[in-house]
């Protein structure tokens, strides 16, 4: 049968396909709405039972099922733009595709478009294991082009089918100068709509249980690396949202911060870090105090808090340094008094009289400070994750009845005291503490490290960090949090934490700590890499960004240079003849020079008559190696190497 | 204007590929393009590219990349897929008009490498694939359409692959030296051709031969051993020659004036015919053409002979 192209009715090749489209589709399914992942499932089992069948679906009721397919990803997404509703789509059309497929056209578009859906499911995740994943999938799909361009179909697709591994491992050095040079723009093309997805994370109220909810996700929320020295971890407060607004209950992010002037003020460098964000769908970012500059693409506000123009929806790395800032010749302007010493009316009354009432016996702020810290010390005030819910006035229910609460608990009331005292204070929220990870040198912050605390304005000292939580007597933390509470600042010594490294235990972390700093690695140095690393080394490197345009250049030498070096072993490859061959097209050779008319079209016994009639002398030398290859090709099974080596011998003698 | 593209540049590559009876396939004569779907994947990698750069997606660069390399390295594969591939054309068996010619081409592969979906056949487009083990050697028929009595050219054949990923296709075209001969095509002409036909007037005359048993006689000294009557020798009575007679009566000399007055085609057509059930009927025949005449004669040989000087006439 004269074809264009090869059928694919050939062994193996539907079986093949379907193989493909699933390992191509298997991340898909996590993350694209179930009943879509379950159809592409059907479709691919219906294809196979077809296929066993040897019979085709109507073209009509392909149409149907379409059509509804469609209407259902309408249905569920009320849109068919947009990126998950494209996804679905996509993977719903492209099992279709099998569905329908009858020629080598059907099944090489499928195989192709294979391409585009392993890309499509980078958007979920950029784990490491998705990593594995691609070099997986690109293996299988060449796997399938293979044997969809061999006349053998899937038949020896074990031997054939090396081909595909071969060139998978060559594309990697390819890919790997690539990724690291090829010019990256550091700004999106056109600007997409963001899904927003609700990632776990802190947000900008706080109420009681909004962050002890934080305290079962183990995700990290980002990872820290110091350059030079790193404070103690009893001193990595990661400031994110400070909250100033108070409606009784809810604690509100102030609304009206203004972005922060240049500060005039007397600074010292404390500690250089760089923080490598997940993602988490929010705009704020965090750092340990005080910020003075604030990372590109992020603002900077007067209380010391970043926030970014768009939301962090892919992990994003910042450097940044704290300063150690001299409040004491700047006091605080009467906007910001009025803000931080403003209290709802008409809720929470007894912890305003009592705090009032108290603070007539402790004239200075610093003592009734350390006399409110002290009282929670020595009262009945326990440490847990699951305090008793508390339906209006969380200040005074907690303060007075149920003494039990999260850090968020205590930091609202503390600062709810301070100004009924006429102390400036503010709730901070962010993270406290750090895992370290000696394989990778770094800090792990989880999301279970999510923390409230408070700020107090010192008249000549500026804002005092206070958190209220390490005032609890230590037999009042509830078993799981003691670690956490333990490791807090130690604003009164006598609460004393254990600071400083404390060495993984077990191999179970070990492992765990292990593989995260591979994570970390792959998420900061593959994953994080972006335009501002590629400046960064290239920098190192000697070229400047304005000489940008010669990397390409430079590139594409690269590139062609290498391709004409392995393009040379290729087809050397190709050319290589198998001993005896070689030697007998060397010896036709020797006898064209002679002057005999031989050419590789005759038969060995043909050159020896030939040269036997033209040259007698000729004949003499050349007639042993002649016969000895006769001998060698038609005589023999297997080539025989001392007969051989005397063919070799034989030809070079002529 | 196209057309005439494609004849120059046609009549390039023929000069390139001259006509031999074995072509090894080398840089000089294998051309190299992408395939329709190599030109897709061009385009699903530009789009994933685009989409990478825009959700700064750095899985997405990396799986991008990847597929560039392939494409990148495919070009090499593809191209040695073909590369030292020996074709050899050989001659082909003659065919009357109207049936298809078989042209069979060998793929000789003298290298270590095996070499996979090797396609060969009339053009790009139609091709017969095989595989071609290292060190072995595969054969492909070509069908070659003919219709019109004479020597055909073998056109120029295309010896095609695609193989490992499809993404490039690499190419090259050979030309066979040898020509078919196509007899013409035989038509029973709808009279008996009785001119010039002597072979009837003596058909009953006899002459000595080896076809039938006629009588024995004695054996004389030169008689072939095989006619010896070996039966009688046994029983001692002598020894006997076995006489046989050919029949040579339904000698026949096909003439041209017997259909001269028909159309030149059909007239060859009808003494073809002719040529086709005298030898069936093992009769003996000669040919009388215009330029031509063929000795009376009989056999595979003088069958083609005799159609060979129609089909050249």
């Amino acid at each position: 049968m004269n074809v264009k192209e090869l059928p694919i009715t050939r062994s193996g090749v539907v079986p093949l396909l379907i193989i493909v489209q699933a390992i191509v589709l298997l991340p898909l399914w996590f993350f694209i709405p179930s009943w879509i992942s379950a159809t592409t499932i059907a479709i691919l089992l219906g294809k196979y039972y077809m296929y066993r069948q040897g019979v085709h679906a109507p073209r009509w009721i392909l149409l149907v099922v379409v059509l509804l397919c469609v209407g259902g990803v309408f249905l569920q997404f009320k849109t068919l733009n947009g990126r998950d509703a494209g996804i679905g789509l996509i993977s719903l059309m492209y099992a279709f595709k099998l569905l329908e497929a009858r020629s080598y056209r059907d099944a090489s578009l499928i195989l192709f478009i294979s391409f585009f859906i392993v890309v499509t499911a980078f958007f979920y995740s950029e784990a490491i294991w998705m990593g594995v994943y691609l070099l997986i999938a690109v293996l299988a799909i060449l796997l399938g082009l293979v044997a969809l361009n061999s006349p053998q179909g899937a038949q020896g697709i074990g031997s054939i089918g090396r081909l595909s591994g071969v060139t998978l491992l060559q594309a990697i050095p390819i890919m790997v100068l690539l990724f690291f040079f090829f010019p990256r723009s550091s700004t999106p093309l056109w600007s997409m709509p963001t899904d927003t997805q609700a990632g776990s994370g802190i947000d900008d109220t706080m109420s009681p249980g909004s962050i002890g909810a934080l305290h079962t996700f183990d995700d990290i929320a980002f990872r820290v690396d110091f350059e030079g020295e790193v404070p103690a971890r009893s001193e990595m407060y990661w400031r994110g949202l400070v909250l100033s607004e108070f409606d009784g209950f809810t604690w509100f992010k102030d609304q009206h911060s203004p972005i922060r002037q240049e500060l005039d003020l007397p600074m010292t460098q404390t500690f250089q870090y760089r923080v490598q964000m997940e993602p988490n769908n929010r705009n704020w970012i965090f750092g340990l105090e005080d910020l003075a500059e604030a990372p590109d693409g992020a603002y900077l506000f007067s209380d010391f808090t970043w926030n970014r123009r768009r939301q962090t929806a892919q992990r994003f790395i910042y450097s940044a340094t704290a300063y150690d800032i001299d409040f004491s010749q700047k006091p605080l302007s009467e906007l910001q008094l009025d803000r931080y010493l403003q209290l709802p009316t008409g809720s929470n009354e007894d912890t305003r009289d009592w705090a009032q009432e108290q603070r007539q016996n402790h004239p200075s702020n610093e003592a009734f400070i350390r006399w409110i810290l002290s009282y929670i010390h020595q009262n009945e005030f326990y440490y847990t994750l699951s305090p008793p819910v508390i339906e209006i006035d969380s200040v005074d229910g907690f303060w007075f009845d149920s003494q039990q609460g999260y850090c968020e608990h205590y930091a609202g009331a503390f600062v709810y005291i301070m100004r009924a005292a006429g102390i400036p204070a503010r709730v901070v929220t962010g993270y406290q503490g750090a895992e370290y990870n000696p394989y990778g040198d770094y800090y792990i912050v989880r999301q279970s490290d999510a923390h409230a605390w408070t700020e107090v304005w010192l008249d000549g000292e500026g804002w005092r960090r206070i958190d209220p939580t390490a005032a609890i007597h230590p037999s009042r933390v509830e078993e799981d949090l003691r670690g956490d509470a333990s490791s807090r600042d130690g604003w009164m010594e006598e609460f004393g934490a254990d600071v400083g490294f404390e060495a993984p235990e077990g191999l179970l972390q070990n492992l765990a700590l292990r593989w995260d700093a591979i994570q970390s690695f792959w998420s900061e140095t593959v994953m994080g890499y972006s335009q501002d690393m590629q400046f960064g080394w290239l920098r190192k490197l000697g070229i400047e960004r304005d000489q940008y345009r010669y990397l390409g250049y430079g590139l594409l030498a690269t590139i062609i240079l290498a391709g004409l070096v392995f393009g040379y072993v290729v087809l050397r490859s190709a050319q290589r003849l198998e001993p005896v061959t070689k030697h007998y097209l060397l010896l036709l050779k020797k006898l064209q020079k002679l002057g005999i008319p031989c050419d590789r079209t005759m038969g060995p016994k043909d050159v020896l008559q030939v040269t036997r009639a033209t040259s007698q002398k000729a004949y003499a030398k050349a007639a042993p190696a002649l016969k000895t290859y006769i001998a060698l090709r038609y005589q023999q099974e297997a080539v025989d190497s001392t007969m051989l080596k005397r063919f070799k011998q034989q030809v070079s003698r002529v | 204007m196209l057309s005439a593209i494609k004849k120059s540049f046609f009549s390039w590559v023929d000069k390139r590929s001259p006509r031999q009876s074995a072509t090894v396939l080398r840089q000089k004569n294998i051309y190299i393009l992408p395939t329709r779907y190599g030109w897709l994947m061009l385009g699903i990698l530009v789009l994933i590219l685009i989409a990478s750069t825009n959700y700064q997606n750095n899985m997405g660069f990396m799986a991008g990349f990847v597929l560039l390399a392939v494409g990148f390295l495919s070009l090499f594969y593809t191209f040695r897929n073909l590369k030292g591939i020996e074709v050899r054309c050989l001659k082909s068996a003659p065919v009357f008009a109207s049936n298809d010619a078989i042209v069979t081409v060998q793929l000789v592969n003298t290298t270590q490498s095996q070499r996979v979906g090797v396609g060969l056949g009339l053009s790009k487009k139609s091709v017969r694939y095989v595989d071609v083990a290292a060190e072995s050697k595969s054969s492909v028929q070509v069908n070659l359409a003919t219709n019109k009595r004479g020597l055909l050219d073998v056109p120029r054949l295309a010896c095609t692959t695609m193989f490992p990923f499809g993404i490039f296709e690499a190419w090259s075209w050979v030309r066979s030296p040898y020509q078919v001969l196509v007899y013409p095509k035989p038509i029973p002409c709808p009279e008996p051709l009785v001119a010039s036909n002597r072979g009837i007037e003596d058909g009953n005359t006899r002459e000595k031969g080896a076809e039938d048993f006629h009588s024995l006689r004695d054996y004389q000294a030169g008689d072939p051993i095989k006619q010896v009557m070996w039966k009688a020798y046994a029983r001692e009575r002598g020894l006997y020659s076995k006489e046989f007679e050919d029949y040579v009566g339904e000698q026949q000399t096909l003439s041209w004036d017997s259909v001269a007055h028909y159309e030149k085609e059909l007239a060859i057509s009808y003494l073809a015919d002719a040529v086709l059930s005298a030898e069936e009927s093992q009769q003996h025949y000669g040919l009388e053409l215009p330029q031509q005449t063929i000795a009376t004669g009989q056999g595979a040989e003088h069958m083609h002979s005799c159609l060979k000087a129609l089909a050249l006439m």
